[in-house]
């Protein structure tokens, strides 16, 4: 039903990295910063090689040892300059790197928040995006950008120094630079591409398998699938295991050139400096710096393979970033698309309570002749329902009653405007007041400080999040000043009066990740309250008596009615059990022609008060003593 | 902590192999190290002299140089190639032990102890849990509380042992090149140089002083830091959760401040103990620097006296760095491998205590031949327990509630009979009560899952002995599995096609059959409208699906099993997320069963479904006397 729609065409599209890099939000002074610090210190490292070797083979003539003062005293210097700056250096590039991450995960929390598509990613897979990923695309700062920049500078140094004493040793350094610096950092990166790209699939089974195990344990053992299920994640980290180990075929070939290309550097420099100074055109001085001096270097490019296969990884973690974000919006910082219009409004009507303009009469939803449906990406718009009229004022409570799956809840979060109406039009009350205009200094008084706008009209989803906090925290989820009296009469309200008092903590009780430790009853019910404390002036609840026996499912459904009729609020509720909407004002059976074509959209098919329909409708008078009998 | 963990050597087969591979290429690096030193040595010296060097042996030092070139890189290409090898599988091993253990513990396993830290580390993990939520007062963001346990096996058993790998391929080669190279090099110096030697020896013991320090120093913070990382990730992962919550509420914008907030707290956190790690390497870099530098100039100024030979004092300029290279990079690795060291000791720490219980098989939790048994024992020991026409008998049982102080279901007595897969032995048995009166956890206790607190639960042969599930071997506890069929409250689908999810490997069912099994729940609707199908993908947790569709699945696969060889059923709340048809649906599903000869099990709301059932057991809920 919810089919990703993020696959993109992966060819013309700008490399991802690219995409998601202005999201670390970082400042390229602090990167230059630490790219300086870390070529100071690797110049030291180097500086001490090359003055050492010029000191010895300045010794070893035996000349007065004033003429050494200066070349002990740098050599000195270096060996305490490289610490503290390589120190530094790391201190900087670090905090660049979890700025850069910090940031991601926030930009990236905000554009999935401004974005009205379904999260469709397993839950496995987006722990891992979230988690290894923003965490991968910020290490390239640390592990690519600043090495390889650090490797550049001091290489050319280097070449610089031994090119200006013997030209070809300088040469033949240049080149061992650049098998060591480019061809094997090259390689490496080929290799993590190909197990990246081999494994990414058995990596993600892995995650997915691991969570299904450890969230799934108790009816995977009972079914007896659980030998098999373990048996499952054996294989496919045994597949991940081979891709690694098949990397390691091409990254053992990397770690082999680096290692040679040092050794060929010291070899061509005795070989070619031998007979230069044998010749007299080169002084023992200077063959011993073209000698020893690349034993030092060849640091520089020793972090290149693992700074490119950073970049792959980083480049590939940002690839499946782009993928959770919507099409088209590359600014950063960009303001929250979707803040409620009549927040305001809103606010100011609690404030004022039953004041001017609370006509009985004034509409504060209005739906005409919707048709609802989702459009995706892949395949045609369906429509699932139609037809669709209904006016909710305050304190109305009206129903929409039909079996699963007939529509209800896409009608209602098309009333909730979390999706566009297929036709007709959606209509509030806070869009007109917003025409009216509120004036803006007032309502800047009004709303709430930084804690987020409040609805005009709130969706409560079948399948609401109970956040892995304590009870209060979760209601002050509506609103954040809920105060715990406030809290207790809500949850009062709903029945959960009791299993309050019962609760060791009372309020501050931590209920677990999804509240497994809730039952589905009071899971739904705490659901329900937290509707209830939130600011909104309509309620458009999804299946409030789901989990529930059914005294306590009517009484739910009751207490929803009080409280609208109490407090003014509209409530427009989808239900499939039908005992309780005597409390509704109006019921809205929706379902099928039974004559129609087979994937037609349900309509409409009776409307009234529940005892109007009791009395008239065959289909509802039996679906209702279905709930009675026993 | 301990840089190698000996446990880590112990129970996985993996690392140990590695670290003796790794130690042989360290012996092989050594002498190669000094080859190379003496060598150049050779070369240059009677060049700087000004003596003579024979052709015959330049060629042959020539040589010898490039022999040695070539077996550094070979030392460095086997070292490279079986490293990333051993770290995958030794993060596969630790993985399946940590993900077998914790699932084996069983639902309601509220385990903070093992999970977490060692006690001596409590204290501070919760010091750092303020520090990093001071202030921070957004809503719905778990402030001031820890993640749940499952929450954090999971992060570690997909994420945290990742850490594992950087630590094996880059830290402990490391580790092992600091025990053998080091002293053979300080060796192979005296026998060039006694004073460099000397300064060597003086100096080199400074370094693991200070590594001991520092470490000590920061190993807390980053076993905290650990806990900090995995805390966001999991907070930050139930904000992700909840968004459409949050979006519905209007207050997602709220919580992308506190998501930047956390990043915020854990970016202080990370740097104050990387100011702390990386302090302790930029000592390390000067001692060795500084070290290097002394005996350059040292050597030079014994050159210039006349004390020394140049030869010798080249390789000694050679060897020098090579002696404190080691230990640099164990120190420039240290705090990712602190990373590495934390992750594997929290799961060697979560595998520990699994491995005592397995040996009491106490609760029936065993885990004895579970990878093999997994399908074998299905037909194999049903008859010896007696579910097929036996008696389940509940005598007493009480559960105390996890923190909320009432005991559910609190007394629950009953005898079940068993049907038997004969016509006319069926039975439908209903548990009734109120929400939160402990029917969904009678229906754990009946499984086998949950220990009650107080009183028994047993299973009773035809004509046999009663028999406690507690006392259950593990063998024993799948064949009484493997006789039934569970459709919990909430299920949630394998990913996957929805013709194989609900068929889950039942591959003797034909299309007719599934047709008709989709027609009695409803679930053909459900297919009709999905993009394609029978073949449609459905995602872990049913996503794509409604909470009512999940349900249709769980039922429709649950009326594909075979009546003879598992003749119990157990329903918890069938009826959540059905309709008045749908409810009628079940009510023919469960009706059907009954015919079949099955015991069906419900958990009933509605009184449809009590006015089908032959026994009604009611439950209920009761104040706990030990809750204060």
């Amino acid at each position: 039903m919810t089919t990703p729609t993020q696959h993109l065409t992966r060819d013309g599209r700008p490399d991802p990295l690219r995409r998601v890099l202005p999201l670390l939000e970082v400042r390229p002074a602090k990167v230059a910063a630490a790219i300086g610090l870390g070529v100071l210190a690797l110049g030291c490292a180097i500086g001490l090689a090359a003055v050492a070797a010029w000191l010895v083979a300045r010794a070893a003539q035996m000349p007065p040892v004033l003429t050494l003062s200066v070349a002990v005293v740098a050599v000195r210097a270096f060996g305490i300059g490289r610490g503290v700056l390589r120190y530094c250096e790391r201190l900087a590039s670090h905090d660049v790197a979890l700025r850069g991450m910090a940031a991601l995960r926030a930009n990236l929390y905000d554009r999935l928040a401004a974005d009205d598509r379904p999260v469709t990613v397993r839950r496995g897979e987006l722990l891992a995006r979230i988690g290894q990923d923003v965490d991968d695309v910020g290490d390239v700062v640390v592990r690519s950008i600043v090495p390889a920049g650090v490797a550049v500078v001091t290489s050319l140094g280097s070449v610089i120094l031994v090119g200006v004493l013997l030209p070809a040793a300088g040469a033949a350094l240049a080149l061992c630079l650049v098998l060591a610096g480019v061809v094997t950092p090259w390689l490496a990166a080929r290799a993590a591409a190909r197990t990246e790209a081999r494994g990414a699939a058995a990596r993600g089974e892995v995650t997915a398998l691991s969570l299904e195990i450890l969230e799934e344990s108790a009816p995977l053992r009972v079914s007896g699938r659980f030998g098999a299920r373990l048996a499952d994640l054996d294989a496919a980290d045994a597949h991940l295991s081979a891709v690694a180990d098949d990397g390691a075929r091409t990254s053992g070939l990397a770690a082999a050139l680096g290692a040679l290309a040092q050794g060929l550097a010291v070899l061509a420099s005795v070989a070619l400096g031998i007979p230069a100074t044998l010749s007299g055109s080169l002084s023992v001085e200077a063959l011993s710096v073209i000698v020893l001096t690349p034993l030092a270097v060849f640091e520089a490019t020793a972090g290149l393979p693992a700074a490119a296969v950073q970049l792959h990884r980083s480049r590939a973690a940002a690839d499946r970033l782009v993928e959770l974000l919507p099409d088209a919006d590359p600014v950063p910082g960009a303001p929250p698309a979707r803040v409620a219009p009549a927040s305001a409004a809103s606010v100011e009507r609690e404030a004022d309570g039953a004041a001017e303009g609370e006509a009985d009469g004034e509409a504060l939803l209005v739906l005409d002749d919707i048709a609802a449906g989702w459009s995706e990406g892949a395949g045609p718009p369906r429509t699932v329902v139609e037809g669709v009229s209904l006016t909710l004022r305050p304190g109305s409570v009206v129903a929409l009653a039909g079996p699963s799956g007939v529509g209800k809840t896409t009608l209602l979060m098309t009333a909730a405007a979390l999706i566009p109406p297929r036709a007709g039009q959606v209509s509030g009350w806070s869009a007109e007041r917003q025409e009216v205009g509120i004036p803006s200094d007032r309502s800047a008084d009004l709303l709430p400080t930084a804690q987020g706008a409040p609805e005009a009209r709130l969706f409560v989803a079948e399948d609401g999040h109970v956040f892995d906090t304590s009870v209060v925290e979760n209601l002050r989820v509506a609103r954040g000043d809920v105060t715990a009296a406030e809290a207790r009469d809500a949850l009062d309200a709903v029945g959960l009066g009791d299993w309050l008092a019962a609760l060791p903590d009372g309020l501050d009780t931590v209920v677990g990740t999804d509240a497994a430790a809730v039952s589905g009853g009071e899971r739904r019910r705490l659901l329900v309250a937290r509707a209830l404390l939130s600011p909104a002036r309509v309620l458009l609840v999804d299946e409030p008596a789901e989990h529930l026996d059914g005294r306590t499912a009517d009484a739910l459904v009751r207490a929803l009615a009080d409280h609208a009729r109490e407090t003014g609020r509209a409530v427009l509720l989808a239900t499939h059990r039908l005992t309780p909407l005597a409390a509704a004002d109006e019921v809205l059976l929706l379902g099928h022609d039974a004559l129609a074509a087979p994937d037609a959209p349900a309509t409409v098919t009776a409307r009234g008060a529940h005892e109007h329909l009791r009395a008239h409708d065959p289909e509802y008078t039996w679906s209702a003593a279905q709930e009675q009998s026993s | 902590m301990r840089p190698l963990d000996p446990r880590l050597l112990q129970q996985v087969s993996a690392a140990r192999w590695y670290v003796a591979l790794t130690v042989g290429l360290g012996v092989v690096a050594a002498g190669l190290i000094v080859a190379q030193a003496l060598l150049i040595a050779a070369l240059l010296a009677p060049v700087v002299l000004g003596d003579d060097l024979p052709r015959s042996a330049a060629t042959w030092y020539l040589a010898g140089l490039a022999l040695v070139v070539a077996g550094r890189a070979g030392v460095a290409w086997a070292q490279e190639r079986y490293a990333l090898r051993a770290a995958a599988r030794t993060i596969a091993e630790l993985r399946h032990a940590v993900v077998e253990s914790w699932a084996l513990r069983g639902p309601r396993a509220s385990a903070p102890a093992p999970v977490g830290l060692t006690a001596a580390d409590g204290g501070t993990t919760a010091d750092v849990r303020t520090t990093a939520d001071g202030g921070l007062g957004a809503p719905a963001s778990g402030t001031g509380h820890g993640a749940s346990p499952e929450a954090e096996v999971a992060t570690l058993a997909t994420r945290g042992l990742d850490a594992l790998e950087p630590y094996l391929v880059r830290y402990v080669p490391q580790l092992v090149l600091t025990a053998l190279v080091t002293p053979a090099l300080v060796v192979v110096v005296l026998g060039l140089d006694w004073v460099t030697a000397v300064i060597l020896v003086v100096t080199l013991p400074l370094v693991p002083v200070f590594m001991v320090l520092v470490g000590r120093l920061t190993a807390g913070a980053s076993e905290r830091r650990l806990a900090t990382v995995e805390r966001l990730g999991t907070q930050v992962l139930d904000l992700v959760a909840g968004l459409p919550t949050l979006r519905a509420f209007g207050r997602s914008f709220g919580p992308g401040e506190r998501v930047r907030a956390l990043g915020d707290a854990s970016r202080k956190a990370t740097m104050g103990t990387l100011r702390i790690a990386f302090l302790s390497s930029m000592v390390l870099e000067l001692l060795t620097t500084l070290s290097v530098a002394i005996v350059a100039v040292g050597v030079g100024l014994r050159l210039v006296e006349g004390a020394m030979e140049l030869q010798p004092a080249i390789a000694v300029l050679v060897l020098a760095p090579e002696v404190y290279l080691p230990l640099r990079r164990v120190g420039a690795e240290f705090h990712a491998s602190v990373d590495g060291v934390a992750a594997a000791s929290r799961a060697l720490a979560l595998i520990g205590p699994a491995g005592a219980a397995r040996s009491e098989g106490a609760a029936g939790l065993g885990t004895a031949g579970l990878g093999t048994a997994g399908l074998g024992t299905a037909g194999l020991g049903t008859a010896g327990l007696g579910t097929a026409g036996g008696e389940l008998v509940l005598d007493g049982i009480s559960v105390r509630a996890p923190g909320r102080g009432v005991v559910a279901p609190a007394g629950l007595s009953a005898r079940i009979p068993l049907g038997s897969g004969a016509a006319g032995a069926g039975r439908v048995v209903a548990l009734r009560g109120p929400s939160g009166s402990g029917k969904s956890t009678a229906v754990l206790v009946v499984l086998g899952l949950l220990a009650p607190d107080a009183g028994r639960v047993g299973l009773l042969a035809p004509g046999g002995v009663l028999r406690d599930l507690a006392d259950l071997s593990a063998d024993e506890l799948e064949a009484w599995w493997a006789g039934l069929t569970w459709v919990p409250q909430r299920p949630s689908l394998a990913p996957g096609r929805l013709r194989d999810v609900v068929l889950d490997g039942a591959s003797r069912v034909r299309d007719p059959e599934l047709a008709e099994a989709a027609r009695l729940t409803g679930l053909d609707a459900v297919v009709g409208a999905l993009p394609d199908g029978w073949d449609t993908r459905v995602g872990l947790g049913g996503v794509g699906l409604s909470v009512g569709q999940r349900q249709r699945v769980a039922l429709t696969s649950a009326l594909l099993d075979d009546a003879a060889t598992r003749p119990l059923v157990i329903l918890d709340e069938p009826t959540a997320h059905l309709d008045a048809r749908g409810e009628q649906a079940v009510l023919d599903t469960v009706r059907a069963w009954r015919d079949a000869g099955r015991t069906v099990l419900v958990v009933a709301h509605r009184a449809s479904l009590l006015g089908l059932a032959d026994q009604v057991i009611d439950v209920r809920s009761a104040a706990d006397p030990e809750a204060s």
